[in-house]
């Protein structure tokens, strides 16, 4: 399974980051820095908007949020859940503020059936999916006023018929697929699971066995609550080898 | 035997030492506690103890506005929901939320509404409900700075937090943070809120009588009051992660073997075999 290639501050090869709360100063000069991300100018001061992790790049102050919600973006592959469905859409959960849109259209279609060498005109309809399916799908469009636009064409895309998915915090996924994905290739290799990982905090894992999906499962939920910390990456690793010991898995 | 609790207020609230009925100082706090991420279901999540108040604040959102007519397509907007339990004063409380907490709930969302970046969730709601546990004097106070620390662990951005609190007057006295006796039988109660970002006041209610000399002297004492509060409203928020990190200081990987599973095994099984003879 491929993974999503993110531009994401590293994180990994940073030591302990001070965290910071709303309204902090992070600095009061502002002729070698300048606001970045998760902060704001007011006065002259920079503070903090978000409960975060400040780093410094360049001259460019930014936080990294702790926790929050995930905002679509155009060509985002996200997990989806299918709440509802009428004879024209269905309606996706996708962990955002708004449910994603996914019309027969943007599916794959069926067979064309073809009549004196023309093809025939196939009508869609939403039969292909029910309520509680999951879907791997891809934004194709999304801003702040209208619900996201959804498509399952494309290279891992559409439904997965088994496997397990689990949720955690959206902006600590960069922290599960690592630096230039040293993390996931870590997971993927000790614990020999296919691993999708999405920017809307879902993850959709699937395994040989039950324990190993297991393990896996509790691995990230260990590097979900440690995520502010340093050297994860070997902790990690420290921690897949001992419980492998102590669950017999080879 | 019977079970009612009485619920009378003393005549004299300051005794002849010059302290208060609970052995506090004019100006001194209750005891305050503060922590965030306790409700695992929600956004964010805090809880407060202050004195007898307890109160638990959840935040959802952003989320679909029902009924849709609320929406406003330039911003989102903010609802907040203060509600008493049944149980959380001496005298059983109708659930019905009625006059006392429809006006909270409007004082606490018209506090916290301008140190929100709600225009960038625009046609969303985010929906804080505040309920209070336990109640003894100055909810308010509490409830908006609570409200607060589950919005910042909500990852909502804001310009700043907010801190409350309440001072009064009592047998001719000016007191800060008054408990729930001192509330009902004092002279005089005066709630002020302020939004550090600014240092602007975001809440001021007040209610009985007292002459602007000691209006002055009540704000000068609430400012004091609030530097306190407020640090440890940055130390709840900050302790959620710096707990993780102290606790990985110590770290040092043991690996496991198979002999050391077996010895495991067998300690384990000795202490069970020990507490079982004891027992």
């Amino acid at each position: 399974m491929e993974v999503e290639d993110i531009d994401e501050i590293d994180l990994n090869q940073m030591k302990d980051k001070e965290i910071v709360i709303p309204g902090e100063v992070l600095s009061e000069d502002l002729t070698n820095f300048t606001p970045g991300r998760g902060t704001t100018k007011q006065g002259n001061k920079i503070i903090s908007l978000f409960v975060g992790l400040k780093v410094i790049r360049k001259n460019y102050i930014n936080v990294i949020p702790l926790r929050g919600i995930y905002t679509p973006t155009e060509g985002d592959k996200v997990i989806g859940v299918i709440i509802d469905k009428n004879p024209v859409k269905w309606k996706l959960d996708i962990n955002a503020r708004n449910f994603g849109i996914l019309k027969p259209s943007n599916t794959v279609a069926r067979t064309q059936k073809f009549r004196k060498g023309r093809p025939e005109r196939v009508y869609e309809t939403t039969e292909k999916f029910s309520v509680g399916d999951v879907l791997i799908v891809k934004i194709t469009q999304a801003d702040r006023l209208h619900h996201p636009e959804l498509t399952t064409q494309g290279k891992y895309l559409g439904k997965r018929h088994s496997g397990k998915l689990i949720e955690i915090p959206p902006p600590k996924i960069p922290r599960i697929i690592g630096r230039k994905g040293s993390m996931i290739n870590l997971l993927k290799e000790m614990t020999n699971c296919n691993i999708f990982v999405t920017q809307n905090g879902r993850i959709w894992i699937q395994g040989d066995n039950f324990e190993k999906e297991m393990l896996l499962i509790d691995t990230i939920h260990k590097i979900e609550t440690e995520a502010h910390t340093s050297g994860l990456t070997d902790r990690i690793k420290d921690f897949i080898i001992n419980e492998k010991t102590i669950r017999g898995i080879n | 035997m019977s079970l009612l609790i009485k619920d009378e207020s003393p005549e004299k609230l300051i005794g002849e030492d010059g302290k208060r009925l609970d052995g506090r100082d004019l100006n001194e706090l209750r005891s305050i506690k503060m922590e965030v991420g306790v409700i695992p279901n929600a956004d964010g999540s805090a809880y407060i103890e202050w004195g007898g108040n307890k109160i638990y604040a959840a935040v959802y959102g952003p989320r679909e506005v029902h009924p849709r007519h609320d929406a406003r397509p330039d911003r989102g907007i903010l609802r907040t929901f203060y509600r008493m339990t049944t149980f959380s004063v001496s005298e059983r409380k109708r659930p019905a939320p009625g006059r006392r907490e429809k006006e909270i709930s409007m004082v606490i969302k018209n506090a916290i509404e301008p140190v929100l970046f709600l225009e960038l969730y625009p046609d969303s709601v985010v929906e804080v409900f505040i309920e209070v546990i336990s109640a003894d004097g100055g909810t308010r106070c509490a409830c908006t700075a609570v409200a607060i620390l589950a919005l910042a662990d909500a990852g909502i951005p804001m310009k700043g937090l907010i801190t409350a609190v309440a001072a009064g007057k009592v047998d001719g006295k000016i007191i800060i943070d008054c408990s729930g006796d001192e509330d009902k039988s004092g002279e005089a109660d005066l709630p002020c809120a302020i939004s550090w970002y600014n240092n602007q006041i975001a809440l001021l209610q007040f209610d009985g009588i007292m002459d602007l000399k000691e209006f002055d002297k009540s704000i000068d004492q609430i400012l004091e009051a609030l530097e306190k509060i407020r640090k440890l409203q940055e130390e709840a928020l900050k302790k959620r992660y710096i707990d993780v990190r102290d606790h990985l200081k110590n770290y040092n990987p043991k690996v496991v073997t198979t002999n050391n599973i077996e010895e495991k095994i067998d300690s384990n099984n000795q202490k069970n075999q020990n507490g079982g003879d004891q027992t």
